[in-house]
């Protein structure tokens, strides 16, 4: 790790002057932005980045903290810790999905240290990605090393030109959620489903994964309010059972009417280079009769279209297994 | 032919004993003298051996108090780091002079100009802080041109690979046996198995990483502290490095963060360590990181096992044949050969070592032995399955020491093996989950050596110590050195001070094939004898009867002319106090212990989870002289083994040369979700008088046990470790289509 220097801003508007105004690839003076420090502290000390400065965002006012809007949505500030969302136990029914992907991450001491704004924007795990030697298109190379060499850990959703798959836990829940984006930048706010937020390797930038501008900031995230009566869950499947990263997760919300699902939403984690919204799936769930039946083709739908690489072929019966249980505990299946 | 007479010496006799060649047990005959063995008191006497005692150094480990190598600070010292070679292999070109000229750098050289494995460190530099040698490695300017390198078998073995020794990379295989009469063998049997099973190179992953800081600014005399399971074994080579002499170097090893096998010598960071000392005339200190341990530190050799092997129908198993590969890196790797254990009437093999450029295999915690467990483990399973036959039932017929035969019924009892449905056949992969248990067995040489010397010695104001210049590894050794003085002469546990790890202090062995145990305690029992004379020689004076009349006891000395408290006791003594140096006797140690395990699994059928939720293992040890350290080294080892049954896995990219585990994000180890209701148990049937150490056996049997234990749940056979989701996962939807 080389020093660097750390800014206080005071406000968002500070923050953005004080990071680069510059477009294409980092370079030694692109100051950066600076949240829990999680995830950036491991590329500083693998000299995957060497900025000059860091924009410390825990300096400014307002940013941390989450609420219920007055229309019974949520508003999440940037800064809040991911701590707080797990403790929250009034995040429960639709929110449910939300409680139980913070809870999900990594070990207490990161929860308590990383913040919803650094859990979305973190780079990718991928060992190849994180290896100072390896020059791999995600840092400027030219080649996805993953694609031929190990990648039981990659997509199989999405992949090409580089295959690696989103790491954040939030970020499913919070798409499921249909969440909104808050931008800053230096010609002030935007607004984006966060869906939207994130990009594939073959469509935005290959150096991100998202379409932030190196002078952008994601200060908050709106969820709507959901329908009454939804019920959400989060399933992350993982290697280990504590501190590590999701083999597959599923994100799931829906509200039963009766014997139909009104509503069903179902989002994918550890399979794609972004959030991956099992949209085949939610179009059978959609007004459908709920049933073991409806369960199974859904479950399998989850999972079509995917190309799995040498190694990752066994997501595919996980995705589908996970789906199958996750759409059951929320009582897709009907009564049990 | 020759006869022999059976060589008499008077006054001597010969004892089969446990020599350790680099962390490999070999096995001896020694004359040691005939003496009557100053025998541990009755077992129902002991006030303090036997019983679970809680460590004497524990508070220091729990509140940080403790120093270990890594914790020492010393004036003007310097902090060293090493720069590792990022590719299989490469020469390489370093201009040090902008290093050097960095703030606070002090040293900064090129150490090889071309590697041999990867990761070798290539550049060392020290400076004042650990920040500027980071600093300063950051400023070196290196070239690397990437030379060929193999780095699986695949590139090892291709025709034109290039050669990581000069006689090739397929050594030459050790074969015994005799082809014709195991074919003839294998024609009598009515089942027959023929697989492969692999093992990944595994890692120590101390959590004190290897490292030694050396206290030396010039002049005559030099302290070495070091990260090591040998105090005495450092002092040679540390005096060489530093151009002194034996008697001018004292090792200092206090607290020790665990080794298994990985720190017998001085090892690199150690020489480097005291190269810059001496040219500097400065302390330095030099820990590895983690990336250095993961690379350059030693693994447990990876195998690739191909078995074959039968049994008649009345499941004695009759042949075996097998063909093993050893991936020990640049070292030849370690496998204690097949058929282990288990006795198979006529058996041929094969072992051959392949080479690559990876860092040397080095003892690992039983070297060799769990990757040969393993697969005889799993292939007599298979044959017992193949032949409808009970697991434990099958063990029987082909075990013939009676102590495993007893564990493993009291196993198996432990278990719920007698009232589990899968005994005879395993389970199917339908439904939601699926609960199956398997057995695994070892045993192990142990048996000490004559080289301990342990000093006790007794103030007149009552103060006690016993001292020996061996080292705790976390193993308890500091308290058993306490307890048996402590038992002998009737003191309270803390009303003895132990003292080791220094190398000024009496010899001992370094701390391998689980020998320190019985190396050492006979010499503490020997001492503590001989002081119990001294103290009832000063008291029969006192009271004026024989000293075999005098008892020591809590409350001081009795005999039939009165009683002495301890203080009056040790207030007879003159002022220098009494001492006394006791020596091994071979009568206290024992050599050969077995040990029966058994684990239970639940498999998710849904996501290939495997979760182990109990295992029970029942070890042999002689004499038990601190159940409590006892059940946390069994514990301890069947944590590694489910860890290594389960996650670990080295892994590397051989087209690209680099390393892709070298940190504990990548390597993944068994955390506390992972450990499940452990039962360890000592194996009280054992009545040897004699003590043992038990590091080592009870991580040989766990992943064999834990494999079965899969296969007893839904039938299917997982050959390949770890047995992480993506393989079980793959293997249960394999036989969900078949
Ligand atoms: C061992 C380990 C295990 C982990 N396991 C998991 C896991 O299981 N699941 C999981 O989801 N994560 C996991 N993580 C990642 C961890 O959760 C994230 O690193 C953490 O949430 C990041 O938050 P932070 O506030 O610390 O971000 P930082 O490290 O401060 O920032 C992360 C990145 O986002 C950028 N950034 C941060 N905030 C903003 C903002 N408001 N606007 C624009 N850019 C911003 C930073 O510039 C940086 O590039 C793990 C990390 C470690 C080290």
């Amino acid at each position: 790790m080389r020093s660097f220097r750390i800014l206080t801003p005071r406000d968002v508007a500070t923050a953005v002057d004080q990071l680069p105004a510059t477009r294409g690839p980092a370079t030694r003076e692109d100051a950066r932005v600076l949240a829990g420090g999680q995830d950036i502290l491991t590329e500083l000390k693998h000299d995957l980045i060497a900025p000059e400065a860091l924009v410390d965002l825990s300096s400014i006012a307002g940013l941390e903290g989450h609420e219920r809007t007055p229309d019974g949505g949520l508003r999440i500030g940037a800064m809040t810790r991911l701590v707080d969302l797990e403790r929250d136990a009034s995040l429960a029914g639709a929110f449910a999905v939300l409680r139980e992907a913070a809870a999900s991450v990594a070990s207490p001491q990161i929860r308590t240290q990383a913040t919803v704004g650094g859990n979305l924007c973190q780079r990718p795990r991928c060992a190849y990605y994180r290896h100072s030697h390896a020059p791999c298109i995600k840092k400027g190379g030219s080649e996805c090393f993953a694609a031929t060499g190990h990648n039981k850990y990659n997509a199989i959703f999405g992949g090409g030109p580089s295959y690696i798959v989103h790491p954040s836990d939030l970020a499913p829940a919070l798409v499921a959620l249909n969440a909104e984006a808050v931008v800053v930048g230096p010609r002030g706010e935007r607004r984006m489903p966060l869906e939207n937020f994130f990009t594939l390797p073959s469509e935005g930038s290959i150096l991100r994964e998202n379409v932030l501008g190196k002078n952008e900031v994601l200060s908050e995230l709106i969820v709507p309010k959901p329908a009454d009566g939804t019920v959400s869950t989060y399933l992350k499947f993982r290697e280990r059972e504590s501190y590590d990263f999701a083999l597959v997760a599923v994100a799931c919300t829906l509200r039963i009417d009766g014997s139909k699902l009104a509503s069903a939403s179902l989002v994918l984690g550890g399979v794609a280079p972004i959030p991956w919204r099992a949209t085949r799936a939610e179009v059978l769930l959609a007004n459908a009769e709920v049933g073991v039946d409806l369960v199974r083709r859904a479950a399998q739908a989850s999972i079509e279209g995917a190309a799995p690489l040498s190694e990752n072929g066994y997501k595919l019966p996980l995705t589908r297994n996970l789906v199958w249980k996750a759409l059951t505990a929320l009582g897709a299946g009907g009564a049990r | 032919m020759s006869f022999m007479q059976e060589e008499k010496r008077p006054g001597k006799k010969k004892i089969k004993t446990t020599r350790v060649v680099n962390g490999l047990d070999v096995e001896e005959e020694v004359w040691v003298d005939d003496l009557e063995a100053p025998l541990f008191k009755p077992r129902e006497e002991c006030r303090l051996l036997g019983t679970r005692m809680k460590r004497v150094d524990g508070p220091a480990k729990l509140t940080g108090a403790a120093e270990y190598t890594s914790d020492v600070r010393l004036e003007g010292m310097l902090y060293a780091k090493v720069l590792l070679c990022p590719f299989g292999r490469a020469k390489v070109k370093i201009d040090a002079a902008p290093a050097l000229a960095s703030k606070g750098c002090v040293h900064a050289r090129q150490l090889v100009d071309e590697t041999k494995y990867l990761g070798q460190p290539v550049a060392v530099v020290a400076a004042a802080t650990p920040e500027l040698a980071e600093d300063a490695l950051r400023a070196l300017v290196v070239e690397y041109e990437p030379l060929p390198w193999v780095l699986d078998r695949g590139q090892a073995l291709a025709e034109g690979a290039p050669e990581v020794r000069s006689r090739g990379n397929l050594g030459r295989p050790t074969e015994d046996g005799d082809a014709g009469e195991v074919e003839a063998a294998f024609a009598q049997c009515a089942v027959v198995v023929e697989q492969e099973y692999s093992v990944p190179v595994q890692h120590h992953v101390c959590l004190e990483t290897h490292g030694t800081v050396v206290d030396y600014r010039g002049g005559e005399d030099a302290i070495v502290y070091c990260s090591t399971q040998s105090t005495h074994g450092i002092v040679g080579d540390a005096a060489e490095s530093l151009g002194l002499r034996k008697a001018q170097v004292r090792g200092i090893v206090q607290h020790m963060g665990g080794g298994f096998g990985s720190k017998f010598g001085l090892e690199r960071a150690g020489t480097l360590a005291c190269e810059i000392s001496r040219e500097q005339k400065r302390p330095v200190h030099l820990m590895w990181n983690r990336e250095a341990e993961f690379l350059t530190s030693g693994n447990r050799t990876g195998a690739w096992q191909r078995v074959k092997a039968g049994a008649n129908k009345d499941g004695r198993m009759l042949a075996m044949s097998s063909d093993v590969e050893r991936y020990g890196g640049i070292g030849g790797g370690s496998h204690a050969g097949l058929p282990y254990l288990y006795s198979v009437e006529k058996s041929l093999r094969k072992h051959a070592s392949v080479y690559m450029h990876l860092d040397t295999n080095c003892a690992m915690r039983a070297p060799g032995h769990p990757q040969a467990s393993f697969a005889m483990e799993s292939v007599v399973d298979e044959l017992a399955a193949g032949l409808g036959m009970d697991a434990v039932e099958f063990r029987k017929r082909n075990l013939n020491s009676p102590a495993h035969l007893r564990q493993l019924d009291r196993v198996a009892e432990l278990i719920g093996w007698n009232e589990h449905p899968n005994r005879t056949a395993p389970g199917s992969v339908d439904g939601f989950e699926a609960v199956g248990i398997g057995f695994g067995c070892s045993r192990w040489g142990v048996g000490g050596s004559p080289v301990c010397q342990v000093d006790v010695r007794v103030m007149n104001d009552g103060s006690v110590t016993a001292e020996v210049g061996s080292q705790d590894l976390g193993t308890g050794t500091r308290t058993y050195l306490a307890a048996i003085v402590a038992e002998e002469l009737g003191r309270p546990l803390d009303g003895v001070q132990a003292r080791l790890g220094d190398s000024r202090m009496g010899n001992a062995n370094g701390s391998g094939g689980s020998t320190t145990t019985p190396s050492l305690a006979p010499a503490v029992q020997d001492a503590a004898r001989q002081m119990r004379g001294v103290l009832s020689v000063a008291a029969a004076e006192h009271f004026g009867c024989a000293p075999e009349e005098v008892v020591l006891d809590p409350d001081g000395a009795r005999a039939p002319g009165g009683k002495l408290t301890w203080l009056e006791l040790c207030a007879l003594l003159p002022p220098e106090g009494a001492s006394v140096r006791g020596t091994w006797q071979s009568d206290l140690a024992v050599s050969g212990v077995a040990c029966t395990q058994a684990a239970r699994v639940r498999v998710d059928l849904l996501t290939g989870r495997v979760k182990v939720e109990k295992m029970v293992c029942l070890q042999e040890c002689g004499r038990p002289l601190n159940r409590l350290a006892l059940e946390s080294q069994i514990r301890g080892a069947m944590t590694q083994a489910l860890s290594y049954a389960l996650l670990e896995e080295r892994r590397v990219d051989p087209q690209l040369g680099i390393a892709l585990s070298a940190d504990l994000e990548t390597y993944k180890i068994a955390g506390s979700l992972e450990i499940p209701e452990f039962v360890a148990l000592v194996d009280d049937d054992d009545l040897r008088e004699g003590v043992a150490g038990v590091g080592e056996p009870p991580v040989i049997p766990g992943a064999g046990a834990i494999a079965n234990a899969v296969f007893n749940a839904c039938g299917v056979r997982l050959r390949h470790l770890p047995l992480t989701p993506d393989k079980v996962l793959n293997a249960i939807e394999e036989r969900k289509s078949s």
